[in-house]
């Protein structure tokens, strides 16, 4: 990351510290808490398109899925949670889109 | 071969409640008639939808539970096709999905009592043992995924 060394977990997103202060350095350097998938650390084996209490914090506004770089979900489970979305977006369970 | 499916259909809001249990029994007939059973059957009620169908802003959604072979959902999906009544329907395999949960679930179960057995403790987790002590320090996280999305 820019050739300077992350502070902590630093994790996930490209831009991590160095561009986000000020000349001053008044700011600390911005802290990233390393983000974890939260159905590995909730250990939810099993993505249900039928939970949409579940599903929804993973479509945002307009309605689209999360992606994986902001909420941290790994790989696997961003898979699964996918094709739950797109079950649930069938039957008009969550919105497609919003107008 | 036994398989097992979740089959949901949603009935236009117009349907009576007699029209449902109709709808119901008639998959009944097409899974009895083709060596099925019908594991489980649920209600959900009178939902809103999550946008319009046709004209319809809200249905009746049913979930059926159902163990056959992948002809019987062939024809219950060529049937629900045909009824004006059900304007959506869903049929999903499940007993693979299910399987895999199953294991993973037992896996992790067997790994953390053999862990704790290592270390000295009683296999099953005590009542009041604490342990993620850091999950409370996550709220200020900028991307928290939480309530305040919605």
């Amino acid at each position: 990351m820019n050739g300077k060394k992350s502070f902590g977990g630093g994790g996930g997103r490209g831009k991590t510290s160095s561009n986000q202060q000020g000349k001053d350095g008044q700011r600390r350097p911005m802290f990233r808490r390393r983000k974890v998938c939260k159905f590995c650390s909730d250990k939810i084996d099993d993505i249900n398109y039928k939970d949409v209490r579940m599903l929804m914090p993973f479509v945002p506004e307009r309605a689209k899925v999360l992606p994986r770089r902001i909420s941290g979900t790994c790989a696997l489970h961003q898979r699964k949670l996918r094709t739950a979305i797109m079950r649930a977006r069938q039957l008009a369970l969550i919105p497609y889109t919003t107008e | 071969m036994n398989r097992k499916y979740e089959l949901v259909y949603v009935v236009s809001p117009e349907a009576s409640d007699d029209q449902v249990a109709e709808l119901h029994s008639q998959v009944d007939a097409i899974v009895q008639r083709m060596n099925g059973q019908i594991e489980k059957t649920d209600n959900w009620g009178r939902r809103k939808l999550a946008y319009e169908i046709g004209r319809h802003k809200e249905g009746t959604y049913v979930l059926e539970v159902i163990n056959g072979g992948g002809d019987l959902m062939k024809e219950i999906d060529r049937r629900l096709k045909v009824i004006d009544l059900v304007i959506r329907h869903l049929v999903v395999r499940v007993d693979e999905e299910q399987g895999v949960v199953d294991r993973t679930r037992a896996n992790r179960t067997e790994n953390s009592r053999r862990r704790r057995v290592a270390r000295g403790l009683p296999a099953d987790r005590q009542p009041g043992e604490g342990q993620r002590g850091e999950v409370d320090d996550d709220r200020d996280d900028r991307f928290d995924l939480g309530e305040e999305l919605r």
